[in-house]
């Protein structure tokens, strides 16, 4: 147990940062004292990473106001390397490893000095990282190729590659989120002789029983601010559900209520849905049913398989189960199969899944709605331009025209353009991931009340956000996802942000113990 | 999408004469025709018999056999893909042609289907290979493009096909107008028919959709794979019937027919503001491109510039269309 009385020794004093009027960080002090592992928590939003970007010199001095202190001696990071040769590493939460070399290479990947002038000792390296791995009871190849490794393993190498410079301080941003119970078990393990040797840890997490079983601080980062800081004498997850809730800046949602005894209009037993390549997690046994009017919410962290379960429905990644649109069982292979059953879906990634760069803003939106604006195959081009207009008209798409390029646009015009796109064929269930990531706030209050209006008009909506606040004032109704599996639903009024944290908290411990019984 | 038609639309509200200039200037085809305009004079002033009846017909009758391949290219490209093979193609099918006419006996029509089919075959192999198995186009049809030639050789057993039924020659002889024949009425049929297919039909659309972003043609509906196999086809039909109109005007079922179209067809196309990447140029750019490429070409030959400088020409030129393309691109549709 580190004494948290003794000096700290790194900190960090009246942090405050504005991105363009919005103020992320609004005077946070926070600090560290050798071998403490001090877990960092917060909601989306919170300002969690905007922190660890200032102290890692991501957002270099001079970009926010504030000190740093390391040893009691004012620095400021002018870039990521800089923070490193000053003894602050990190690890990214994305795994970025290069996948063509071998694991000493890559510990050791942009490290020079490492052989007789410009060539690399292959050997040296092997060596050296073997003995990295020993110091830390790692039990991987230096020689296996990176790209043979396990997403686990790989984090590990990238925790090695942090370590190569013995830092005094290392940052770990969600060091889990893609591993299972006996790989958590394995990080904890090295964690912990890390901290033997004095390392003081920063660990950024959302889930609670890591920080239970392993920090000795947490202090939780609620809009910009520090909410509260608790020693692990008192902690407690009732606490941190609480106090990462809270009271927060209330925003509006239009007033809306399901109707009662709509027919469904969307129902889905025993799906099971495949992983994307390399992640974990795909869904399995999901049942779920909307209906019509009636708006839904996938509750869940990042990786917990709340976007798999749309796009299993939709047929971009392979599923199986039964998916019944109106009561119709349809079989769907394909987004054009899902299409043709009245499914659409408005991806997350714009700038990936949604938009044509190379087709002017008009026709983004006709691109797969063209069938009813030609005829014998040709587009009638009066008739495209003038539902391209009432589309445009109707959705608040503010381009100059039709012929705009995407490119100019701004984010909320780029997503209100792809909802005129998703809704042209006038869907009977819409699929929504992510629907106001990174638009801005005026086009974020249009989006909420397009979405009731679409309810309205009875189409089944079914959501995915980040932002539990969103979802949970939005939605009539939210389910819970963790692990790719449903854990919990409740209604409107039935429970609040701290309700979906408590069940996923709750799954997260019951794969814990189950982990820990099939290890012992 | 640079649609002539559609960007030209009647503006709705006046527009200053800047703005409507910079609105022909964001017509791809439009720089290229200037460009070549300007090349046409300069070599006319100093050798006025680059403008002889004799040397623009000389001119459009080698466009039109590259033409119609660089036709299919263009799809090809709009689609995300692209083609090396398109010479050995051209060669291989010609010389089968002929072989079924001469060795095989069989009728003129069959053999002209039967280089068809090969062409089309080919096309078909590339494209399943490359959508399939996702090797890349670049190494699949390089491959290809070696797999022809020897091709070429073991049909051929290394000597030109000769001689070949009449009506081959006919095909190849037949004046229809200004000393042009049945290869540049076909050049530009399909041309025209291919640019319309391109502009204004849903097949159209949807090709620059899948050449664009895969993924989100594919999440829209479309089959991607469908229309990228069918371009690669298409290519290798258009190379067969570029191929086997080179055989009539020469006579012949030579073995070096189509040898070294690859890269002309690819550099043509791209001068005419066809993207590499896919997704964006017309098919009148690209003819435009390969029609400026020769008359490079030819006015040097023609001003008397020792031919090894007209290579070094032709690679300054696609380099300096592309350049300017992207500079286009980011200044002058920017304001759009």
């Amino acid at each position: 147990m580190p004494n948290t009385t003794q000096a700290p020794l790194f900190s960090a004093t009246a942090i405050a940062k504005n991105f363009g009027g919005v103020q992320a960080l609004r005077g946070v002090d926070f600090d560290v004292v050798a071998g403490e592992i001090h877990a960092l928590l917060g909601q989306n939003g919170a300002g969690k990473s905007t922190l660890v970007k200032i102290l890692n010199g991501v957002h270099p001095a001079g970009s926010y106001t504030g000190t740093i202190q390391l040893d009691g001696r004012p620095f400021s990071f002018a870039s990521p390397a800089d923070a490193r040769s000053n003894g602050v590493g990190y690890v990214p939460q994305e795994i970025e490893v290069l996948e063509q070399l071998s694991v000493a290479e890559n510990v050791f990947a942009g490290r020079t000095g490492l052989g007789a002038g410009m060539l690399v000792h292959q050997r040296k390296l092997e060596q050296r990282a073997g003995a990295i791995f020993a110091d830390l009871g790692i039990d991987i190849n230096p020689r296996a190729y990176v790209a043979s490794l396990t997403s686990a393993q790989r984090h590990l190498v990238m925790i090695a590659r942090a370590i190569v410079t013995k830092p005094r301080v290392l940052m770990l941003d969600e060091p889990t989120a893609s591993l299972s119970g006996t790989e958590v078990d394995a990080l904890f393990a090295v964690l912990r002789r890390l901290k033997a040797q004095g390392v003081a840890m920063i660990y950024i997490t959302h889930r609670l029983p890591e920080v239970l079983a392993i920090c000795d601080r947490a202090t939780v980062l609620r809009d910009g601010q520090v909410a509260v800081r608790i020693a692990r004498e008192n902690f407690n997850a009732e606490t941190f559900i609480f106090s990462m809730s809270g009271q927060r800046l209330q925003r509006l949602f239009p007033e809306h209520a399901a109707p009662v005894g709509a027919p469904t209009v969307l129902e889905v037993r025993h799906l099971t849905v495949a992983g994307h390549s390399g992640a974990v997690h795909g869904a399995r046994d999901i049942n779920l049913c909307v209906a019509a009017g009636e708006i839904v919410g996938l509750a869940g962290l990042l990786g917990s398989g709340r976007s798999e379960i749309l796009h299993g429905i939709y047929g971009r990644v392979a599923a199986e189960g039964e998916v019944r649109v109106t009561g119709q069982t349809v079989s769907i292979k394909s987004p054009r199969d899902a299409r043709a059953a009245g499914i659409a879906l408005l991806t997350e990634d714009r700038k990936r899944d949604g938009l044509l760069f190379n087709l002017p803003v008009g026709a983004n939106i006709t691109i797969g709605n063209l069938a009813p604006l030609s005829r014998h195959g040709m587009v009638r081009g009066g008739l495209e331009r003038s539902s391209i207009l009432t589309a445009m008209r109707a959705l608040n798409v503010k381009a100059s025209s039709p012929q705009a390029a995407v490119t100019h646009q701004s984010g909320g015009n780029q997503q209100k353009l792809l909802f005129a796109r998703a809704l042209m064929r006038a869907p009977k269930v819409l699929l929504l991931d992510e629907p106001t990531k990174g638009v801005d706030a005026a086009t974020r209050h249009e989006i909420y009340r397009l979405l009731v209006e679409l309810a309205e008009k009875g189409v089944g909506l079914l959501i995915v956000a980040s932002e539990l606040e969103e979802l949970i004032g939005l939605c009539d109704r939210c389910l819970v996802v963790a692990d790719g599996r449903i854990v919990d639903e409740f209604g409107r009024s039935e429970g609040g942000e701290d309700r979906v944290l408590r069940s996923v908290t709750a799954a997260q411990a019951e794969r814990h113990a189950a982990a820990a019984q099939v290890s012992a | 999408m640079n649609s002539a038609a559609e960007v030209s639309a009647p503006p709705r509200d006046a527009r200053s004469f800047r703005r409507r200039l910079i609105g022909l200037i964001a017509v791809g085809e439009v720089g290229v025709l200037a460009a070549m305009a300007l090349l046409i004079a300069f070599f006319w002033l100093l050798e006025p018999a680059f403008l002889s009846e004799r040397n623009i017909r000389a001119i459009l009758n080698v466009v039109s056999f590259v033409g119609i391949i660089a036709i299919g290219q263009t799809i090809l490209l709009v689609a995300g893909e692209f083609d090396l093979s398109v010479g050995s193609v051209a060669g291989l099918s010609a010389v089968v042609a002929a072989k079924l006419m001469t060795a095989a006996a069989l009728p003129v029509s069959v053999g002209i289907l039967g280089g068809i089919g090969v062409g089309a075959l080919i096309g078909l192999l590339n494209g399943l290979i490359v959508v399939r198995l996702g090797i890349p186009a670049f190494i699949q049809t390089l491959g290809m493009l070696f797999i022809g030639q020897g091709l070429i050789q073991v049909v051929t057993g290394g000597y030109p096909v000769y001689p070949l039924p009449e009506a081959i020659n006919t095909i190849g002889g037949t004046d229809l107008a200004f000393g042009l024949g049945w290869s540049f009425a076909f050049f530009i049929v399909a041309a025209i028919a291919a640019d319309f297919v391109l502009r204004r039909t849903v097949l159209g659309r949807n090709m620059y959709a899948t050449g664009g972003n895969k993924e989100v043609a594919h999440l829209v509906g479309i089959n991607t794979s469908a229309y990228k196999i069918n371009a690669f086809i298409t290519v290798g039909a258009l190379s067969a019937i570029a191929g086997m109109f080179v055989m009539a005007d020469l006579g012949s079922g030579g073995t070096s027919i189509g040898s070294g179209w690859e890269l002309t067809v690819i550099a043509g196309v791209v001068v005419g503001g066809v993207s590499l990447f896919g997704g964006a140029g017309t098919v009148a750019g690209g003819v435009v491109g390969i029609l400026m490429l020769k008359v490079v070409q030819s006015g040097l030959v023609v001003i008397g510039v020792n031919s090894n400088w007209q290579q070094i020409a032709v690679g300054v030129i696609m380099v300096m269309a592309v350049g300017l393309d992207i500079v286009r691109r980011r200044y002058f549709i920017a304001g759009a």
